[in-house]
């Protein structure tokens, strides 16, 4: 039924719940397609789709979920907090209520929650400097504030130390400018680890909330102008509303990245006990059971976490309305003082973030053991990178690296198309809640966790895996860089797809386009930004991975990581920054590679 | 819209490609192979399976360089798909861990009667390698010889008050070593580990920083972050003669607990007959000098020319003796108990 004009105005004073706010927009835009495709039916939905090919998608969906998580995860889990089959869940609360295990997970979500908010502050300005402001050399500020997210937590860690520890070059020049007699500073406890998280988890609302404002249209934040809307109010009520999706995704990734972090409490903690740090003790100590009801709390709190943001996201649904024609850029910026201060602000700010990536540079180059109370390092050699050159597995290291989160991240990026198409639809069921609920699990678990699980369950005969063995093989770490980096690309897919206008895949299927072309023509096209950032993401994650591969890799296969970690325990600290350096090269290539892809699909 | 097709096209290329390179390295001919776990670092592996390949030139040594706790976590993910084959380097309490979990084959190597009765494992599944006496590190720039601690209780001093940097115990055999001893001092006199409690206690009163790992603990040691430590006395000798950092250490008067380093072949290894080799390789008196010249090992093996080591090996200490079965028995508790209730808590 077609609203009359009447009708339509009627509505609109109304200020109507979200459901006929909904419909409004919805018979609004059928409306103007109408007049300008008169041929196109209103009525049309996607629903004749084959059933072998929907059988076919909820098939893979259902294997990956399967073999890739519930039965590693579930069966590990299971067989270690019921030992012998018996689960007492009295033994459980047991060690739930020692005062270290709910300090661990109180302290846990305090610093996640401050994280969550410190990056918001400081991603969410940063990718609206960059996205709505043209200056010179933006394109490179624009990759070069995406850095932190190359640093390797492990190597990122060390690089911190060396610039912010207590003896590092900002504490020891501090101390030399104001003549102090002790460190003005130590790096250690809260400030030292939401430093830390703030600077590496940033990016995550930098890159999607870009992401997103490059899908917005801005034609709606100039009509909400024109009808006498402040600044603050478009950003308010137009803008910011749109960007929703992609703020919610970020705010997710970053709530359960932070709370898996292990490297920043590990190195610099002091007294702050993380529920990772705890399973990491405790492991270490030999205390499975500690360790394992310490994962599930940890486990079960990301995942919380996560239906929470799941519900707030469902509530704040907007499709870009207005998808026809284009959708307007960057608007130029006239004032040629906003765009300075916003010139100067970007570039001044992207420097400072790239100090920590300097540092390891300038680390890379020191004389190892020469750099002891002095400011900068006092010599300098090349050995450090003729050491890496030099032995014969070193470039072999890059390449295992290379391929393994290459493959691993090209499976993500498939599998989040596939799993989004299932999920993504208009009607809402438990079934889709459940799978994007599911989907999530590997990035709430620790990635020792994820890696004993699959080494635990692929590691011997077992019918119930088709005694498909893993445990010793290449494939092993592709298979666990997969499971646990694929919701970064889920994640991003999604947001994009729940913002892309879902009458554009209807109208394309009016028009004649087949399932495989409504694809290929429309909706990768729209979802292409968000989804190679999830992917990129994904990738440069995996390239640096350390937890999870210590445990599982193969010497013929070994990652980066893996040769940094054995540099630093040999006490090699410029071997391992000279690794660092050349894997942040490397980082940097592809997401140049990356950027020209991006350029290609919008052009 | 330039995308699609061509890129994804290309995109198919590349996966396909990448998955043809993947499976390149496994088509490889099979060779005589060894795979060694070892914590021992990269510059001494390579140096030593550069020598055994002098002898035997056509077998094709990995080895995986970790920590020992690291070892040992890596064993038990692959229990039942053993990939190592020798695991060379980690306390024997590590090693007797492993043997109660069943991840040990028994080995009988042929100097077998040369070492002493604790430094081996009844059953044969590991045998002690290297003598590791644990030692008080300072600062050398910082601190005279003189002024630094000269034994254990001396750390504990209030003139070491946020002076003190001690490395995280749980993954550190070393660490765990020198913890449980500290309690087995009041443990065996009273049977109780709270006056080892108060001591660690005490210590934590006066420590400025747990760190991550022991290289970071020589870093913020030579940086003087901290002056004194706890450490073990192979690793500073490494670090004083070949890194040329600012450290030196004092055996305490009172006496130290010595850790043994060990050996053993792997449950289920592949290539027991080469790793076997590589064993015995590795064991006999002329490596046993070499490591002990430069990498600074301390040999177990009672029958070596003592006058072929470093002169600082022959010089006498006191040696603390410990309850191995009860520190690995309880230590868990202990270490749980310090962890939860000592840990920063003492400021």
């Amino acid at each position: 039924m077609k609203p009359t004009e009447k009708e339509f105005d009627a509505e609109t004073r109304e200020h109507g719940g979200r459901d006929a706010e909904t419909r409004r927009r919805g018979d609004a835009a059928r409306r103007t397609k109408i007049r300008a495709t008169p041929s196109f039916s209103p009525r049309l939905r996607v629903s004749a789709s084959p059933r072998l090919r929907v059988f076919l998608l909820w098939l893979v969906v259902a294997l990956v979920l399967l073999y890739g998580i519930i039965y590693p995860n579930f069966f590990v889990f299971w067989a270690a907090l019921a030992p012998g089959g018996e689960f007492s869940p009295a033994k459980f609360f047991e060690v739930f209520v020692e005062r270290a295990v709910w300090e661990a997970a109180a302290t846990s979500v305090g610093v996640s929650l401050l994280t969550v908010c410190l990056c918001a502050m400081v991603g969410v300005p940063l990718a609206f400097l960059f996205e709505r402001y043209e200056f010179p050399a933006r394109r490179f500020f624009a990759a070069l504030a995406a850095l932190p997210l190359v640093l390797p937590p492990l190597v990122g860690t060390v690089a911190f130390i060396f610039l912010c520890g207590e003896s590092g070059i900002l504490a020891r020049a501090t101390q030399h400018v104001f003549h102090l007699k002790g460190a003005p500073w130590t790096l250690r406890g809260w400030w030292a680890i939401l430093l830390f998280h703030t600077y590496t988890m940033y990016p995550f609302f930098y890159v999607l909330a870009g992401a997103g404002l490059r899908r917005i249209d801005a034609g709606l934040a100039e009509a909400a102008r024109s009808l006498g809307a402040r600044g603050w109010q478009v950003m308010a009520r137009v803008v910011l509303p749109q960007l929703t999706p992609s703020l919610v995704a970020a705010a997710l990734l970053t709530f359960m990245t932070s709370m898996a972090s292990f490297s920043a409490p590990l190195l610099f903690g002091g007294g702050v006990r993380m529920l990772t740090l705890e399973i990491y003790n405790a492991r270490q100590r030999g205390d499975t059971q500690l360790a394992l009801t310490e994962t599930v709390i940890l486990a079960f709190i990301s995942l919380c976490s996560l239906l929470f943001f799941q519900r707030y996201e469902g509530t704040r649904k907007f499709a870009a309305a207005a998808m026809k024609g284009a959708t307007r850029r960057r608007a130029p910026v006239i004032k040629g003082r906003v765009r300075v201060a916003a010139t100067l602000c970007a570039v001044v700010f992207t420097i400072i973030l790239s100090f920590p990536v300097l540092t390891l540079l300038l680390v890379s180059f020191a004389r190892d053991g020469s750099w002891t109370t002095q400011t900068l390092p006092p010599a300098y050699t090349l050995e450090n990178f003729t050491r890496i050159l030099g032995q014969e597995d070193a470039s072999s290291v890059f390449i295992n690296s290379l391929l393994m989160s290459g493959l691993s991240a090209l499976a993500a990026l498939v599998w989040s198309f596939v799993v989004t198409s299932v999920v993504v639809t208009k009607e809402r069921s438990v079934w889709r809640r459940v799978i994007s609920f599911l989907v999530l699990i590997p990035w709430a678990l620790p990635g020792t966790v994820v890696a004993v699980a699959i080494a635990e369950s692929y590691g011997r005969e077992n019918p119930l895996t088709g005694s498909f063995i893993l445990v010793g093989t290449f494939w092993i770490l592709p298979v666990i860089y997969f499971l646990r980096f694929m919701p970064l690309v889920v994640r991003a897919v999604q947001a994009s797809l729940e913002q892309m206008d879902a009458r554009l895949e209807e109208a394309a299927e009016g028009l004649g386009a087949n399932w495989w072309r409504r694809f290929l023509r429309v909706r990768l096209p729209l979802v292409w930004p968000g989804a190679l950032a999830g992917t990129l993401l994904a990738f440069v994650i995996a390239l640096g991975e350390y937890v999870a591969s210590v445990l599982v890799f193969v010497p013929r296969s070994r990652p980066v990581s893996i040769a940094i970690a054995s540099a630093m325990r040999d006490f090699n600290l410029g071997t391992a920054a000279a690794y660092g350096v050349a894997l942040i090269l490397i980082i940097a290539i592809s997401m140049i590679v990356a950027a020209r892809l991006e350029r290609g699909a919008e052009a | 819209m330039r995308l699609t097709v061509k890129r994804c096209a290309t995109l198919l290329l590349l996966l396909a490609f990448a998955i043809m390179l993947a499976c390149k390295p496994s088509g490889t001919a099979r060779r005589r192979t060894l795979l060694i776990y070892t914590p021992h670092g990269q510059d001494m592996l390579r140096d030593f399976i550069n020598r055994y390949k002098q002898q035997n030139p056509d077998v094709d040594i990995q080895f995986l360089d970790m920590g020992s706790r690291e070892i040992l976590e890596r064993l038990r993910a692959e229990r039942n798909r053993p990939q190592a084959d020798l695991w060379w380097g980690a306390a024997h309490t590590t090693f007797q861990t492993a043997t109660d979990e069943d991840l040990l084959s028994p080995y009988k190597p042929t100097w077998a009667g040369q070492v002493s009765g604790d430094s081996r494992d009844p059953q044969d599944r590991w045998y002690g390698t290297y003598a590791t006496p644990e030692v008080i590190v300072y600062n050398s720039d910082a601190v005279r010889a003189e002024d630094a601690p000269h034994d254990w209780d001396d750390v504990l001093d209030a003139k070491w008050r946020d002076h003190v940097l001690i490395r995280n115990p749980n993954p550190s055999d070393s660490m765990r070593a020198i913890f449980g001893a500290m309690i087995w001092r009041f443990y065996s006199q009273t049977n109780s580990p709270a006056g080892g409690y108060d001591w660690l206690r005490r210590l934590d009163a006066n420590v400025h920083e747990y760190t991550a790992d022991g290289t970071l603990l020589m870093q913020k040691l030579a940086r003087q972050e901290g002056l004194v430590s706890l450490w073990n006395m192979p690793d500073v000798r490494l670090y004083q003669e070949q890194k040329h950092f600012p450290v030196a250490y004092m055996i305490p008067r009172s006496g130290t607990p010595v850790i043994t380093d060990a050996i053993a072949i792997v449950r289920g290894a592949q290539h027991e007959e080469e790793a076997r080799k590589f064993y015995e390789f590795v064991t006999t008196p002329e490596s046993l000098i070499y490591a002990a010249r430069t990498f600074y090992r301390i040999p177990v093996r009672t029958d070596l020319d003592r006058s072929q080591l470093p002169a600082w090996m022959n010089e006498s200490f006191t040696r603390m003796p410990v309850d191995w079965d009860l520190l690995r028995r309880d230590g868990n508790d202990w270490l749980k108990y310090w962890d939860a209730e000592i840990r920063g808590r003492n400021k």
